[in-house]
């Protein structure tokens, strides 16, 4: 990531977290930062447990961040935000926090919003999963899925289509939402077997090559350790602990974890396409 | 193609139904789109790639170390021994390599071993280069309490802690100074033994010591097994204590865990030492003192029979070289303690002190101060005086030249703090000690050995300071050398007979440790002093010294060229 985008992620960060810019030059950013972002930014739990419990009025900080270093304020203490920062990560791990549910309605668009005709909205569910392959190494990827909740519909790359249209918090007017046919857990078990589908196509060769490594390593351990009948308990225990080191190093998985999910509702279309 | 276990992690399902069913908690389209990009940038692309090197900052690592993390992670899959020469940054290498595995989410527990007196420049090395949250181990509730904990070996292996550490499993293990880890029957190398770890690192410049067999006890430790169990490796490898046999075999099979790479191989942008000896004359005053000095010091030498005296009139004579301060605070402190009444002064005593009283101007002082003034750029110098540093501190202020001083026994946050006024502001440094932890001052390269340490340890500590990676001069070493006294002999000893100062000579310790067999280097350079009678005796006797010290040297680089063929793999 450089600093620029960088720094565009970060202005959109605290514009979505209410904080104020209160000074924006091209080499750094003075904000104000609201409640919630001071929570995630700043590590003070105490701060605002004290501040909650006694009633008291609340005091964020204000942060200025520095995006060229050569260029810092004189004036004030800033610090330098780069990514691997620690500031940074935590910012990445707030604006995950922060984003993981969402549940939108699509904006009327064109003609249709002065029609006096309602209109049935469909539900979906999205779905943003982080794949993670690991054994002593590990890589991941980020996919989205989407169901139709009321037919059952799967849809890769999901996002690319919800990006399409505008999205509002509220129903608009003149729409209503059509009941879904299956439930949250129902469509997420779908998803989940869909993806495992997805998965068992994939070449899982750094998963045979791991597995090889691992017995490699397990034919050394009982190389290195005398056979049953001579050993004696501590050798059996040194063992057995060995042989949980080398699969706990290298046994190959994949691990699922949930990025974002969200309710979107639709107008029509998406099913039909 | 068998498709590996697949987990899927549901944690979250309750949490989204329950927002679904109470309507609130909801993100809105700009938070969820940042989510989605923030988990895109955080994730691992490829299994082999290092991402570290594009979120350091303040840092820039050298080719070989950047190489060594990339073989640890990729080819030895996070075990390995990492045995560079002293000076080449195994260090770096280990924090790039936790780095990565913490960037990678491979790693989460970290426990780092190191001696004692290296806790605290370990974590501050972390923090500071690599933005790595670790804490330095103090009480006992740490170890659960932080995920990246830096402890001292002798505090970890040792109750209550040791148990605590072995119940925990540890997803990277790093061991500095692992060359302790040499023998299996020690309770260290157990204790390492026991310890869960996915990934460990052992850091020594020196994996080979003597026998064949330490080699094979730290491979054993990181990989049991990768050398075959004892007797197959005694059988397959071993001709003798320190020979090997079969060696391209067990060459091989060592650099599937061991990476070494040497100063002379690695191309480093080490520069230059350029050295030079200042003589100092001095005024009839001072020449009276040191004779008189020396006198006493003589006379008592050869009837003092505790050790603790000889200090004493060892220090003395190495201080009358230094300054005049100095002598007379040993002076006033060794009778103060020993008579405690004014009146019961020896008259030799007193006959010294009219000697100090007599001296009104230090040659030395007025030469550090020209010195100084002529070089117009940042100058570090060492004295080994308390007393000597605070008349130099007084004498460069009189002259209107910014100096801070720096001593062991500053707490880290002082020491920091000089060495930044010393870095931004100050034009020189007054330092009173050289070893220690975490003085780095490549930004300075100018080296002013006011008095000189009779021990080349210290001498070599204090080049190190400056002469190190990093280091982007020429480095300038001034030696003072006060005409017709010890330290001209001791100079010539290890500037002529040793050459200490022009480059640095690899593993000087192991050397000199083989050269004080017997006696310590010091207490045979004060006996060669005290007893010899003209300058050319004194000459002799030294002469051997440097000889036995080129033989040592010599011997030592013969048997380590010997294991290095096992250890050099490139």
């Amino acid at each position: 990531m450089d600093q620029i985008a960088l720094r565009n992620f970060t202005e959109r960060y605290l514009e979505a977290n209410g904080c104020r810019i209160m000074e924006s030059t091209p080499s750094y950013l003075h904000t104000q930062l609201s409640i919630e972002a001071d929570k995630d930014l700043v590590n003070r739990p105490y701060y605002w447990m004290y501040v909650e419990k006694m009633n008291l009025p609340a005091n964020p900080l204000q942060l200025c961040f520095v995006f060229d270093p050569e260029n810092p304020p004189e004036d004030r203490r800033a610090e330098y935000l780069f990514y691997g920062s620690p500031r940074f990560r935590q910012l990445l791990r707030s604006a995950q926090k922060q984003g993981k549910f969402v549940r939108l309605y699509q904006e009327p668009s064109g003609w249709s919003q002065f029609s006096s005709q309602s209109k049935g909205y469909t539900p979906w569910l999205s779905v943003h999963y982080l794949v993670s392959y690991v054994c002593d190494q590990k890589k991941d990827r980020v996919s989205s899925y989407g169901i139709n909740l009321q037919t059952g519909q799967i849809k890769t790359d999901f996002a690319d289509e919800l990006h399409c249209f505008k999205w509002t918090l509220k129903l608009p007017e003149k729409r209503y939402t059509l009941s879904p046919r299956m439930t949250i857990q129902e469509a997420v078990g779908e998803i989940e077997y869909f993806l495992t589908e997805e998965l068992t196509e994939e070449d899982h060769e750094w998963a045979e090559d791991a597995h090889k490594r691992l017995n490699e390593e397990l034919e050394q351990v009982n190389a290195y350790f005398p056979d049953g009948a001579k050993q004696t308990d501590e050798q059996k225990s040194a063992k057995t602990a060995r042989q949980r080191e080398c699969i706990w190093q290298y046994h190959p998985r994949i691990e699922v974890d949930l990025v974002s999910a969200g309710l979107f509702y639709l107008e029509n279309g998406l099913q039909n396409q | 193609m068998n498709t590996p276990p697949i987990r899927f992690h549901r944690e979250w399902l309750p949490i989204f139904q329950d927002r679904v069913e109470t309507d609130s908690g909801w993100a809105n389209w700009d938070r969820f789109q940042l989510a989605i990009e923030a988990a895109k940038v955080t994730a691992v692309p490829e299994f082999d790639t290092l991402l570290c090197l594009d979120q350091l900052q303040g840092i820039e690592p050298l080719p070989h170390q950047i190489d060594v993390t990339k073989r640890v992670i990729q080819e030895m899959r996070g075990r390995a021994i990492l045995a560079d020469e002293v000076g080449l940054g195994k260090t770096i290498e280990a924090g790039l390599i936790l780095k990565e595995y913490l960037i990678r989410g491979l790693v989460q527990k970290v426990l780092i071993l190191v001696p004692s007196s290296l806790v605290l420049q370990w974590t501050r090395e972390l923090n500071q280069k690599f933005q790595i949250p670790a804490v330095a181990q103090k009480k006992a509730w740490m170890w659960d309490k932080y995920d990246i904990v830096v402890a001292s070996m002798d505090t970890a292996k040792r109750d209550p802690h040791r148990e605590v550490v072995l119940s925990q499993p540890y997803d990277l293990l790093i061991v500095d100074e692992a060359h302790k880890l040499k023998n299996r029957r020690t309770k260290n190398w157990q204790f390492i033994s026991e310890m869960q770890k996915k990934y460990c690192l052992l850091l020594t410049a020196t994996p080979v010591q003597n026998e064949m067999e330490e080699l094979y006890n730290l491979v054993s430790l990181l990989k049991p097994g990768q050398l075959g169990n004892e007797s197959r490796f005694n059988k397959d490898y071993v001709a003798g204590k320190r020979l090997a046999k079969n060696e391209d075999q067990l060459r091989q099979e060592i650099s599937r865990v061991l990476i070494r790479n040497r100063r002379k191989e690695s191309n480093l942008p080490l520069t230059e030492r350029i050295v030079q000896t200042i003589p100092i004359e001095l005024t009839p005053e001072e020449k009276a003192l040191y004779k008189g000095v020396s006198n006493f010091v003589r006379d008592r030498y050869s009837s003092a029979n505790d050790l603790k005296s000889m200090l004493s009139l060892l220090v003395l004579q190495k201080e009358v070289c230094s300054s005049r301060d100095a002598v007379f605070l040993t002076l006033f402190k060794l009778f103060q303690k020993g008579n405690g009444e004014e009146a019961s002064i020896p008259p030799e005593v007193n006959h010294l002190i009219q000697l100090l009283r007599a001296v009104t101007t230090s040659s030395k002082v007025e030469a550090a101060v020209d010195l100084i003034s002529s070089i117009d750029d940042k100058v570090i110098l060492f004295t080994e005086y308390r007393a000597t540093q605070e008349m130099l501190m007084r004498a460069l202020a009189s002259k209107g030249i910014h100096a801070v001083p720096f001593r062991g026994g500053f707490n880290r946050n002082k020491k920091d703090y000089m060495m930044e006024i010393f870095q931004k502001r100050a034009q020189v440094m007054i330092a009173t000690e050289a070893g220690g932890e975490g003085i780095n001052l490549q930004f300075c390269h100018h080296i002013i050995n006011y008095d000189m340490p009779w021990n080349p340890m210290r001498v070599e500590q204090r080049i190190g300071r400056v002469h190190r990676l990093g280091q982007k001069n020429d480095v300038h070493i001034y030696n003072f050398a006060t005409i017709g006294t010890i330290e001209e002999h001791i100079i010539w000893l290890l500037h002529e007979k040793i050459a200490l100062f022009e480059s640095v000579i690899g593993e000087l310790e192991t050397i000199l440790e083989s050269l004080e067999k017997d006696t310590s280097l010091e207490k045979n350079l004060m006996d060669i002093m005290m007893k010899s009678k003209t300058d050319e005796e004194i000459r002799n006797q030294l002469s051997q010294i440097g000889a036995r010290f080129q033989n040592a040297k010599e011997e030592h680089l013969q048997e380590r060229a010997k294991k290095e063929e096992l250890l050099w793999t490139k």
